[in-house]
């Protein structure tokens, strides 16, 4: 996934109203009603947060002519997924180094001046 | 080497990673603020440091360079946020394209906590910024306001009484 489309899915996801709806699609296709029904909210503030995560690939909405529900994507959640992964194994190694590092220079250093 | 890593929420693009270090707290967390010392650690495995300038103060630019065992260079950037040695340390992280242009800003937040003669460190990592954690901060404010515009708007109820000033912040685009 190109990064530019990452950074939309970041901003999509970094509301926690956005998470909510999600979390709820996760068990299910949803209407827009039952999507604003947990929140006191107005209906064009709900479509607004679904246009957001339907611009980032988020959920997609059917076209059936009396009602358009709502479905999660499972695309983008798996780049989200393999983002977090990557990072992961970045730190973790990282870490393995500073720990070495850290024992590295301590039997040479000792501990004098370390301490405040 | 204890190591712990938290599952979190799969819709919060965040990590969370717990490791002991078996060296006080003010060793470690001078590793990670000194370009001498944490040139020599931080970086995937099998990579080298080409470069490391860091400005450590709120506000200031922190830069590296490092080298894959393959022979491509990466370069990342930052700012930091918050320096209060030696427990925390939250900063600013992007990668650079081949221009040199940072990409997505990520946010970098660590705590270190003695535990006797060991350091036990917390690294959390977000791919945004909180409206919370913009607040106070002069960068964002901008975004931080209209936010919370958006906020208003999306909570205000249709009937019933509005201020000229939500009025206005419902006809922004």
């Amino acid at each position: 996934m190109p990064l530019d489309h990452l950074s939309t899915v970041f901003g999509a996801l970094a509301d926690p109203t956005r998470r909510a709806i999600l979390t709820r699609l996760a068990s299910g296709q949803a209407s827009v009603t039952e999507l604003a029904r947990p929140f006191e909210m107005t209906m064009p503030a709900i479509s607004k947060h679904l246009k957001v995560l339907e611009r980032a690939g988020l959920i997609t909405r059917g076209r059936q002519a009396q009602w358009r529900p709502c479905q999660l994507e499972a695309g983008p959640l798996k780049e989200v997924d393999d983002w977090v992964e990557r990072y992961r194994r970045f730190w973790e190694q990282s870490f393995d180094r500073l720990d070495q590092y850290l024992r590295e220079v301590q039997s040479k250093e000792g501990n004098d001046g370390l301490e405040e | 080497m204890v190591s712990r890593s938290s599952v979190a929420n799969p819709t919060k693009p965040e990590l969370i990673i717990t490791r002991v270090f078996d060296a006080p707290r003010p060793f470690v967390f001078r590793a990670w603020i000194e370009p001498e010392r944490a040139w020599h650690w931080w970086g995937p495995k099998g990579f080298t440091t080409l470069f490391c300038e860091m400005d450590v103060r709120p506000g200031g630019a922190w830069r590296m360079g490092m080298r894959s065992p393959e022979g491509t260079d990466h370069w990342k950037q930052g700012v930091y946020r918050e320096i209060i040695e030696p427990e925390r340390l939250v900063f600013s992280y992007a990668w650079e394209d081949a221009q040199g242009k940072p990409g997505h800003e990520m946010l970098v937040s660590l705590t270190f906590a003695e535990q006797g003669p060991k350091t036990k460190m917390t690294l959390h990592q977000t791919a945004f910024e909180s409206v919370e954690s913009r607040d106070g901060h002069r960068q964002g404010w901008t975004s931080c306001m209209e936010r919370f515009a958006e906020y208003l708007a999306a909570t205000e109820v249709v009937a019933g009484s509005k201020t000229a000033c939500s009025g206005e912040m419902r006809k922004r685009p």
